[in-house]
């Protein structure tokens, strides 16, 4: 991969000295099924028995949360919806490292759609005092609408920043850098405000045993969709949901100059 | 009846996982070629606490058990047989000394193994001394509030690390075997070049050497003739190791199969869809497997207590999944090895260091008939 303008400006200094008001960088995660273990019949996904777990890009985000947490202080609070595997699976985000969670705990939540998330998200983050920064991975690794963290930033009215590979505290404000197709933007940006991460802007530390064991004894508010003040948006009916429908040409080729015409006119290579 | 692990299993089961596939799996060569496990790899396990996994908590271990321990183990195998045969007898010398030790030796020795920062060894087998207890060699004369050892041991895994090792001797006055427990930068104590084994070179075996070793009274495991216990329970603690091992090799060799016949076609379709032959070894293949794997973990849970307290029944245990899981690896890995044909003898398959490393399953801590001795005594007891 080549980048053209690289923009970085020095990065000394600009980190908060320990003591200051201590912010809460709050990680907004979705459990979906294990990818590596779903079937597929009649391009349909087989879900039963299949174990569901953080996508792998809310792992990012949650690193780079922890990450500031450790530079600068602060605590890590992961918000997340979900059905009643939730209250297991948030395990995992707190062996790798968060401090405290808010969860909606409900057989319902699967069926919630993604502006349904957002309101409740935004109702969660409100109850939560002297927040910094709102991250979110780009897309959840189920439907990847990647809608949800640009919709919570307008519901309360918090600056957003995408596509964020890095991120640097500086005083009351965020220095990020943004990816853009060729080079870097680099953005200051007021706090409290809500990032959008990139996938592979880290990589996520694994947990140490010891972690893993003392991961449920960390605290957690768990309510359900009869506790929050919440009417559902029935706006959207998902009607199907069906893998592509993969045919192969089974093309007979005489020699090289042809693949490479084939290739080139579907627009594979020379562009 | 729940078979289901715990959340707090699955995570440690995935953290092994994503620990053996980013972090061991590219080292594989290097360690196989310098007949060492870099010393950074052993201290980052013991980070993630891999390396104490079911030693007391109150010593720095992870206090998980020994379900939880063949879990990772069989993971860590998966990826490098080496890592996991160092880990086998690290656990093993660690866990002689957490169970059979005082709260002083406990302190003094555990938590330098749970960092990775000391790596344990466990000596018994001499040159003239296989399974039978009765003729070892290797002394331990008493002289005035110490004690004097000599001797030689055979096949000592992570014998040149710099660690601890617990080692029996006979001791001299009563006739009766003993153990003791000391660091092996004592003066008097050496060992030889590694033995250049067929597979897992990364993870060392060497001959060692006591000459005139000191030791306090106070390096003694336990009393005078305790040793019948250490070995039983060790060697039960250095069985489920090995097992653990076998069913990471099969789960690989079952995978490398399977990606295999699907991969390869003749006449345009995968070998695995078109022959029945194929698909009869890939049955059997995963067959066996999960039977090891069932067998092993049921027994790994129960040794949680049983490994305390029951130690016929513990041996009888260990040996049963030791025996089961061993002949298991080498019949798994020989089908896939006749899946694969001809490019399973090629050093670019993996399924090529597989076959070679599966075989030390069996060998090790007992060939397939010793474990049938012990089983067949420990039911001759009621047990």
């Amino acid at each position: 991969m080549q980048f053209g303008t690289v923009i970085k400006s020095a990065r000394q200094g600009l980190t908060r000295e320990r003591g200051e008001l201590d912010l809460k960088y709050v990680v907004a995660m979705k459990q979906v099924p294990d990818l590596q273990q779903l079937r597929m019949r009649d391009r349909r996904p087989i879900l039963a028995d299949v174990p569901v777990e953080f996508g792998k890009i809310d792992r990012n985000a949650l690193e780079a949360a922890v990450q500031l947490k450790e530079a600068n202080g602060g605590e890590v609070v992961v918000v997340s919806i979900g059905n009643d595997e939730l209250t297991d699976t948030i395990k995992e985000a707190m062996a790798a490292g968060a401090d405290s969670a808010s969860l909606i705990v409900d057989e319902d939540a699967d069926a919630l759609k993604s502006a349904d998330n957002a309101k409740l998200l935004a109702q969660l983050i409100k109850d939560i005092d002297d927040v910094g920064l709102i991250f979110f991975a780009e897309g959840s690794a189920d439907n990847y609408s990647g809608q949800v963290g640009s919709h919570v930033a307008q519901i309360l009215d918090y600056p957003q920043v995408g596509y964020v590979t890095d991120v640097q505290i500086q005083g009351d404000k965020a220095l990020v850098t943004k990816a853009l197709e060729k080079s870097f933007e680099e953005i200051e940006v007021t706090l409290p405000a809500v990032l959008i991460v990139a996938a592979d802007l880290n990589t996520p530390r694994l947990p140490s045993v010891t972690q893993v064991l003392q991961a449920g004894k960390k605290p957690k508010k768990i309510q359900d969709l009869s506790d929050v003040d919440y009417e559902q948006l029935v706006v959207i009916k998902t009607l199907d949901a069906l893998a592509p429908d993969v045919s192969r040409k089974m093309q007979k080729l005489k020699d090289v100059d042809e693949i490479v015409t084939i290739l080139s006119d579907d627009g594979f290579i020379g562009r | 009846m729940d078979f289901k692990l715990t959340k707090e299993q699955e995570l440690i089961q995935k953290m092994a996982r994503e620990f053996s596939e980013t972090r061991l799996e590219p080292l594989g060569d290097q360690m196989e070629a310098e007949h060492f496990i870099p010393k950074e790899v052993l201290l980052e396990m013991g980070e993630l606490g891999l390396m104490a996994l079911p030693i007391s908590e109150e010593y720095g271990g992870g206090g998980i058990g020994y379900d939880g321990y063949v879990l990772v183990m069989e993971q860590i195998a998966r990826v490098n047989s080496s890592v996991h045969m160092m880990m086998s007898a690290h656990i093993l010398g660690m866990s002689i000394i957490d169970t059979f030790g005082t709260p002083e030796q406990k302190a003094e020795f555990l938590p330098g193994g749970v960092s990775g920062e000391d790596i344990f060894s466990f000596a018994f087998t001499e040159p003239g001394t296989g399974s039978d207890p009765a003729q070892i060699t290797a002394t331990a004369v008493k002289d005035g509030g110490d004690y004097i050892l000599n001797g030689t041991k055979r096949f000592i895994t992570n014998g040149n690390y710099p660690g601890v090792i617990g080692a029996v001797f006979k001791e001299t006055e009563s006739g009766k075997l003993t153990t003791f427990v000391m660091r092996k930068d004592i003066p008097g104590y050496s060992w030889s070049e590694p033995w250049n084994k067929m597979a897992n070179n990364g993870g060392s075996l060497l001959d060692i050497y006591f000459k005139d070793v000191r030791v306090p009274a106070s390096a003694m495991l336990g009393n005078i003739g305790d040793a019948f216990f250490h070995l039983t329970a060790g060697i039960g603690y250095g069985k489920m190791g090995i097992a653990s091992g076998a069913l990471g090799m099969m789960q690989k060799a079952l995978e490398l199969s399977v990606e295999y016949a699907n991969g390869k076609t003749h006449r345009g379709e995968p070998i695995l869809k078109k022959f029945q032959g194929v698909q009869m070894l890939i049955s059997q293949m995963a067959t066996k497997t999960e039977a090891s794997r069932w067998l092993l973990y049921k027994i790994a849970s129960d040794a949680n207590t049983t490994s305390k307290c029951d130690f016929e029944r513990f041996a009888k245990d260990a040996a049963m999944a030791k025996m089961f899981c061993g002949e298991s690896v080498v019949e798994v890995c020989r089908m896939a090895m006749d899946i694969h044909g001809s490019y399973g003898l090629m050093v670019e398959y993996k399924i090529e260091k597989l076959w070679r490393e599966c075989i030390f399953s069996p060998q090790v801590e007992g060939v397939p008939h010793m474990q049938d001795i012990i089983i067949a005594n420990a039911i001759r007891h009621g047990n």
